[in-house]
């Protein structure tokens, strides 16, 4: 203890030897320093630059290319920068962007007349861009993701430098849906010697990157819709925890985010500095394999669609913020959409016990359902429909890999029963196609070992009638095929949102399916 | 020296034999990059599509040549480039690497000027009510998860005082006072708990070198308690606290991802991360490499820093 004493001493010592004038300045000193904090290094705030909008997303874009799918968040940052032929309007509907108009001639042609319109290096938009990156979109060694579609096309024809004509192999109603998405953009012809991204004809340049931070762009003073885009200055950010992209906006980090979590939508709602948007768009799902028994059997997985609550999901992975699904994933208002079969697979586990016994496995069986630990609606929902179907006889062991193993075990076909979830390319049925053909090669996204030739026949035929009241019986024998043989059981829309400060004006969530199109509305924008 | 040439050559055989276990331990976790890649959103891409890329990545030849094509790259200090969009690694760690040493520099700042003399009072007089105070704080500091630090500091001074950014980064030289404030709150949430380590190593190892015989003898010859407090003590309490303080900055390394994750920073962390979900084979690699090499390099430093402090180190 004395030689603790002594140490102490020590360092009384040392104390008291100073000047108490210096001891009662360095206090001063601190605590006025304390005070000043706040004042001294506050932040600036996203939007006290008029004309120049921060933009959170969920994540860094992996990559920039323009036509390869690389997720969400590099197909909002190409909409800044890139443009299509057609795109999509506030109200879902197709527009014109780099064609002023289109539409079939008299022999089967889809013709497209380009509008005045110049690229990021001054060059005018001709035909013969576009028909360069079809040509590139359609190749052999294409990675693109509607490589598959474009080499549907037959013919290119260029009458003039401001007309294109496509031919297709078959009849395609649905060739505009492709030229709107955001996987097909016009960029200069040979552009990638000057821009491993393109150079296109947006309303806004890539002027800076910072590879995994942010991505910033300048208003192109040459874009084709006059007045437009109103910001100066757009950058976008990357945040990938949900929370703090929430607490960025409310902090004046951010003036809009996307993804806004579930859990968070309720404060947003109440904060009177913040507006949101939501839409009912992206959609869970189970899918089957229907090489393990009993599910190739329709009546099983019609049973395991009347098992699950879908309330319930809703309420456990969206915090009560989503719609449920009786049927296929056809959104109430758009005009595909009919109201008999929306609800024929709605819970009901009495007749879904009564479907287990009519195949045969009324006692009851045991599966795994594969979901991922990687994201927490998927957990939840994997959860949920594990909860119902142990009450209807269904023992369910869950299989929570991570995201990319999932991927993988679903691509294989290595799973019995698996969550997913995922948005339509479009408002259109046919957008459903990569969920419920049975034609195509095994992927993750949909249910595998099940063949349901009804159901690719009146796809195939949904995509090669034009007139609209036929192409509606069409998309009506297609629902009604579906609630048969149930190729994928929709459970429920989330809500899908866009937050941000009330001065932010212009900013508009596309509704249903396109709502990953909403960066389209980021040039009539304003702060 | 021939002590320190065996030392270089056993790091090397290390570094070599770390680089393969994660080129095999990668490769054979499931999970393609190119079909990661093109699957993004949800999304179901052509299997030709696939192909075609993992053909364009070079991941259909046979594993032998991969291997032998990387470790000739790396050997001839070329880390390789990104799968997602062929960016070169070697510049994307040269990035991110000093933002990551900053941060935990930072925060091994803080928990060395917080945590040691806290200790040194503390074992000034065990059992008073400073120490009793300090090792409750240290039993908080070390029990509660960083990212629960670094959310409550979020919520605190970014959402509810608005005093500091959420999270996020700006180089130093575009805007120094923007950026030592975006490092303050991750470095302050992954210094807390280190901090409370160095405090509890310090006092535990001054309680243990006072009762020492030496000690006893310097006062009994009526050395100065500063003298023997600063020369004796502390000199010779600090060489454990420096030997935890370097393992746990060595682990940091890759270790800060929660709060890198947290705070929004892009460091090193961070980059493993996201390269082992995109099953970025190039990038993990290399950041790995980079990181064995560190953590060689931090040990061969601790030898060094020991040497320094206790002379029959360097007599041995």
């Amino acid at each position: 203890m004395g030689s603790h004493g002594t140490i102490m001493s020590a360092l009384d010592l040392r104390a008291h030897s100073g000047t108490p004038h210096r001891s009662a300045l360095s206090r001063r000193a601190v605590i006025a320093a304390g005070a000043a904090l706040p004042f001294l290094a506050r932040p600036t705030r996203a939007a006290t630059t008029p004309g120049r909008l921060v933009f959170g997303l969920s994540s860094y874009p992996p990559s920039l290319a323009p036509w390869a799918n690389t997720g969400t968040a590099a197909a909002t940052a190409r909409l800044m920068f890139h443009r299509g032929l057609l795109g999509y309007a506030e109200d879902g509907s197709v527009r014109g962007e780099l064609a002023e108009s289109w539409e079939r001639a008299a022999d089967g042609a889809w013709v497209f007349k380009l509008r005045d319109a110049f690229f990021h290096n001054g060059k005018k938009v001709t035909a013969e861009d576009v028909a360069w990156c079809i040509e590139q979109i359609a190749a052999e060694k294409s990675t693109a993701y509607l490589r598959a579609q474009l080499q549907d096309i037959a013919k290119v024809e260029i009458p003039d430098a401001k007309t294109i004509r496509l031919h297709t192999k078959d009849p395609s109603v649905t060739l505009p849906l492709n030229f709107a998405s955001f996987y097909a953009p016009i960029i200069a012809k040979d552009s990638f010697k000057d821009s491993p991204h393109g150079i296109g004809a947006g309303p806004f340049m890539l002027t800076g990157e910072e590879r995994g931070v942010a991505l910033d762009f300048t208003a192109f003073d040459k874009f084709y819709r006059p007045g437009l885009p109103k910001l100066k200055t757009l950058r976008l950010i990357a945040y990938a925890d949900e929370n703090l992209r929430v607490a960025a906006l409310q902090a004046g980090d951010v003036d809009l985010i996307e993804y806004v979590p579930w859990q968070s939508m309720t404060a947003i709602e109440a904060d009177a500095n913040l507006a949101m948007q939501s839409t009912p768009g992206p959609f869970m799902y189970l899918t089957f394999n229907g090489r393990v028994k009993p599910f190739d059997d329709p009546r099983v997985r019609r049973a395991v669609a009347h098992a699950v609550k879908r309330e319930d999901v809703i309420k456990a992975a969206f915090f009560g913020r989503g719609t449920p699904i009786g049927g296929l994933p056809i959104a109430a208002g758009t005009p595909f959409y009919d109201a008999r079969f929306a609800d024929t697979l709605a819970y009901d586990p009495g007749k879904a016990k009564a479907l287990l016994a009519e195949a045969g496995v009324g006692s009851g069986f045991t599966c795994k359902l594969l979901s991922t630990a990687q994201y927490g609606m998927h957990k939840d929902t994997a959860a949920v429909v594990q909860q119902h179907l142990a009450a209807v006889g269904i023992g369910v062991e869950l299989v929570l890999p991570d995201w990319p193993t999932r991927v993988t075990l679903g691509n294989r076909g290595q799973f019995e029963l698996a969550v997913m979830g995922s948005s339509a390319d479009s408002n259109d049925p046919d957008g459903l196609t990569p969920f419920i053909a049975s034609n195509v090669t095994a992927s993750y996204v949909r249910s595998t070992g099940i063949s349901t030739p009804d159901i690719d026949r009146l796809l195939a035929m949904g995509r090669t009638e034009f007139e609209p009241a036929k192409r509606r019986v069409i998309y009506d024998q297609l629902q009604q095929m579906c609630n048969e043989q149930v190729p994928i059981v929709a459970l429920c829309f989330r809500a899908q949102a866009y937050a941000m400060a009330k001065r932010v004006q212009g900013f508009k969530n596309l509704p249903g399916a396109l709502t990953f199109y909403s960066g389209t509305t980021i040039e009539q924008t304003s702060t | 020296m021939i002590w320190f040439l065996r030392r270089i050559g056993t790091a090397i055989l290390l570094i070599w034999v770390v680089a393969s276990i994660v080129f095999l331990a990668i490769r054979l976790v499931p999970g393609d990059p190119a079909e990661l890649l093109l699957s993004q959103g949800g999304v179901a891409p052509d299997p030709a599509t696939v192909a075609e890329l993992r053909e364009q990545l070079g991941l259909d030849r046979p594993l032998p040549v991969q291997y032998v094509e990387r470790f000739r790259l790396m050997a001839q200090g070329d880390l390789g480039r990104s799968l997602q969009d062929n960016a070169p690694i070697a510049g994307e760690i040269a990035r991110r690497l000093p933002r990551t040493l900053e941060l935990i520099l930072a925060a091994a700042l803080f928990a060395v000027v917080v945590g040691i003399p806290t200790g040194v009072l503390a074992a000034n007089r065990p059992g008073g009510w400073l120490d009793r105070w300090a090792l409750l704080q240290s039993s908080v500091g070390l029990a509660v998860p960083v990212f629960v630090i670094g959310t409550v500091l979020v919520l605190v001074f970014a959402q509810t005082l608005r005093w500091v950014p959420a999270g996020g980064y700006v180089p130093l030289a575009r805007d120094p006072g923007r950026h030592l404030l975006l490092l303050a709150m991750p470095s302050l949430a992954i210094g807390i708990g280190l901090a409370a380590t160095v405090f509890r190593m310090t006092r535990a190892s001054m309680l243990d070198v006072t009762q020492r015989d030496f000690v006893r003898t310097a006062r009994a010859k009526g050395v100065g308690p500063r003298r023997i407090l600063v020369r004796h003590v502390l000199r010779n309490a600090l060489m454990p606290v420096v030997t935890v303080l370097a393992l746990h900055m060595g682990t940091l390394l890759g270790g800060t991802v929660l709060v890198e994750y947290v705070f929004n920073y892009p460091g090193l962390s961070g980059l493993l991360v996201e390269a082992v979900n995109a099953r970025d084979y190039p990038a993990v690699e290399g950041v790995v490499l980079v990181i064995s090499v560190l953590f060689v390099l931090l040990n061969l430093l601790v030898d060094l820093i020991y040497a320094a402090l206790d002379p029959r180190v360097r007599h041995a």
